[in-house]
């Protein structure tokens, strides 16, 4: 029977267990990131809520980029339409919020309604359609992340670059979040997948060697460092402290430079 | 036995300069009886719409894509084409103000798609290079640390064609480039709406101000709207060079800034 014939080959070229040992690290993998706990979201609706508050606007949101279709899907909003905008994608090539996602640039319209091709067929699916948006991109000097708007703001009187100076404060926070959640997951993605390789082959190095190979160059330096990490732990303690020492000394250095 | 480069100064070889300023620049010095005519200005950004009243004609255009089998990365395809956005219609506008009779070039870089997007502000900035804009006009600018280098490269090429690159800095206290490189003219908004007034700051990154602050601009459909942001103050500085080169076409991005500052509201 070929359920046999199969189970039987697996059996024979690597036995039962390191192959059920990598299915289960793959699904892990896959999982990791969907069952994630949900902090990172948690506090970028903090965010949303706490500049609707500050801005006194009727509304404020937070759209993150998906590469995968170059789409801004709403994943936090606050105030008017809050609950019709989360899920909502738009894709990154639209509205007032495409161009700051695109310009790497912030920008308020106070009347945004004269914009032809503002997307209002958005904002009308959201029960809401604004006058005025402010938009800033969220952007760290690794990655951009998506776009920060707030809808109808009412403080502020009109001196829009104090309101910016204030958005670029959440803007910061939200994209340290974003960097911080998605730098967690690629690592655990990261060395769960290099297990699952060295399920199947015969050394965690190997497999994190193969990783790094393979990996998106971001996803590679994760893989390259855990690989160093392992490395170190097989090493003495006097060995840790001094690579320890070198990279303390290197970090010091590195953030001086960049002031 | 001359080391490298020594002989362009011999002089055999050597040419003649013209590096004349006056004893105090003043703006009628500076710009006054032109308008910008025959100097290229690039408008790299969103596109340009013709339609909003006094934009047009435009003297050329491109649009520049990414494309991950072209040798770096995009490709440009010249011709007409659309403002997807809007904005880059606004910058055009406010630098006919100034410039009425400039050259006005569009070369969309926004808009296709975000991936790849610094690679795609390079690729336009090398077109206009190539084709011997005098003014580069860029609302937009990108953190990433991986594009410092790429930037660094063109902003100096730029420098040494004497092509002067204007960038608008972001809002967020950090570098962005290619506003972050001391041969561009980085320029940040300040609340005045007078077209030709400029400010100088003493403590760069961020060296020029320029009106960005609820000015009525141009935008999609022959509409304007009321808008605020640094990349509105950009195009008054990129007017104000077009302007100034219109009469003083031999004038060096240095000697641009000493320019620029002696005019400056805030000049002693």
């Amino acid at each position: 029977m070929p359920s046999n014939v199969e189970c039987q080959n697996t059996m024979d070229d690597r036995g039962p267990t390191n192959d059920v040992l990598a299915q289960v690290v793959q699904l892990a993998a896959d999982l990791g990131p969907v069952l994630r706990p949900r902090g990172d979201e948690e506090f970028l609706q903090a965010i949303v809520e706490t500049a609707c508050l500050v801005f006194d606007a009727e509304a404020c949101s937070i759209a993150l980029f998906d590469e995968r279709d170059e789409h801004l899907e709403f994943r936090v909003a606050a105030g008017r339409g809050a609950e019709a905008t989360v899920g909502i994608r738009i894709p990154a090539d639209r509205g007032i919020a495409g161009w700051a996602l695109m310009s790497g640039q912030s920008i308020a319209v106070d009347d945004v309604r004269k914009d032809p091709r503002f997307a209002a067929d958005v904002a009308e699916s959201t029960g809401y359609v604004p006058n005025a948006i402010m938009a800033m991109p969220l952007e760290s000097e690794r990655q951009t992340f998506g776009v920060i708007e707030v809808l109808d703001r009412r403080r502020g009187g009109g001196e829009g670059v104090d309101d910016m100076e204030v958005l670029a404060l959440f803007a910061r926070q939200a994209t340290l979040a974003v960097e911080t959640s998605r730098i967690f997951s690629n690592l655990g993605r990261a060395l769960l997948e290099s297990a699952a390789l060295a399920a199947q082959r015969d050394s965690l190095r190997t497999a994190l060697h193969e990783r790094a190979a393979q990996a998106p160059r971001s996803q590679a330096e994760l893989a390259e460092l855990a690989l160093l990490f392992h490395d170190l732990g097989a090493l003495g303690a006097d060995e840790r402290l001094t690579v320890a020492r070198i990279a303390e000394d290197f970090l010091a250095y590195a953030r001086k430079r960049r002031r | 036995m001359k080391p490298a480069w020594s002989w362009q100064f011999d002089p055999a070889t050597l040419q003649r300069v013209q590096a004349s300023l006056p004893g105090t620049i003043t703006r009628e010095w500076a710009w006054e009886g032109t308008t910008g005519a025959g100097v290229k200005v690039a408008v790299i950004d969103s596109g340009i719409d013709v339609s909003y009243p006094g934009v047009g004609p435009l003297a050329g255009g491109a649009v520049v894509v990414a494309d991950d089998d072209a040798p770096r990365g995009a490709r440009v395809i010249e011709g007409p084409h659309e403002d997807l956005f809007g904005h880059g219609t606004a910058c055009a506008a406010i630098i006919r103000q100034v410039a009425p009779d400039a050259e006005l070039y569009s070369i969309r870089v926004l808009g296709e798609r975000l991936t790849g997007r610094g690679i795609v502000f390079a690729e336009g900035m090398r077109w206009a290079l190539a084709h011997g804009m005098q003014v580069l006009n860029m609302s937009l600018s990108t953190s990433r640390i991986d594009y410092f280098g790429l930037f660094h490269e063109i902003v100096d090429a730029a420098y040494f064609q004497r092509a002067m690159v204007v960038c608008a800095v972001n809002n967020i206290r950090a570098a962005s480039y290619p506003s972050q490189y001391a041969s561009v003219f980085s320029v940040a908004a300040h609340e005045g709406r007078d077209p030709f007034r400029l400010e100088y700051n003493t403590s760069p990154p961020v060296e020029f101000g320029a009106p960005g602050i609820d000015l009525e601009v141009g935008w999609l459909g022959g509409r304007s709207i009321r808008a605020t942001g640094n990349s509105f103050a950009a195009p008054h500085i990129s007017g104000l060079i077009a302007r100034i080169l219109g009469k003083h076409p031999a004038l060096t991005p240095f000697q641009m800034k000493t320019v620029l500052m002696a005019l400056a509201d805030n000049a002693q």
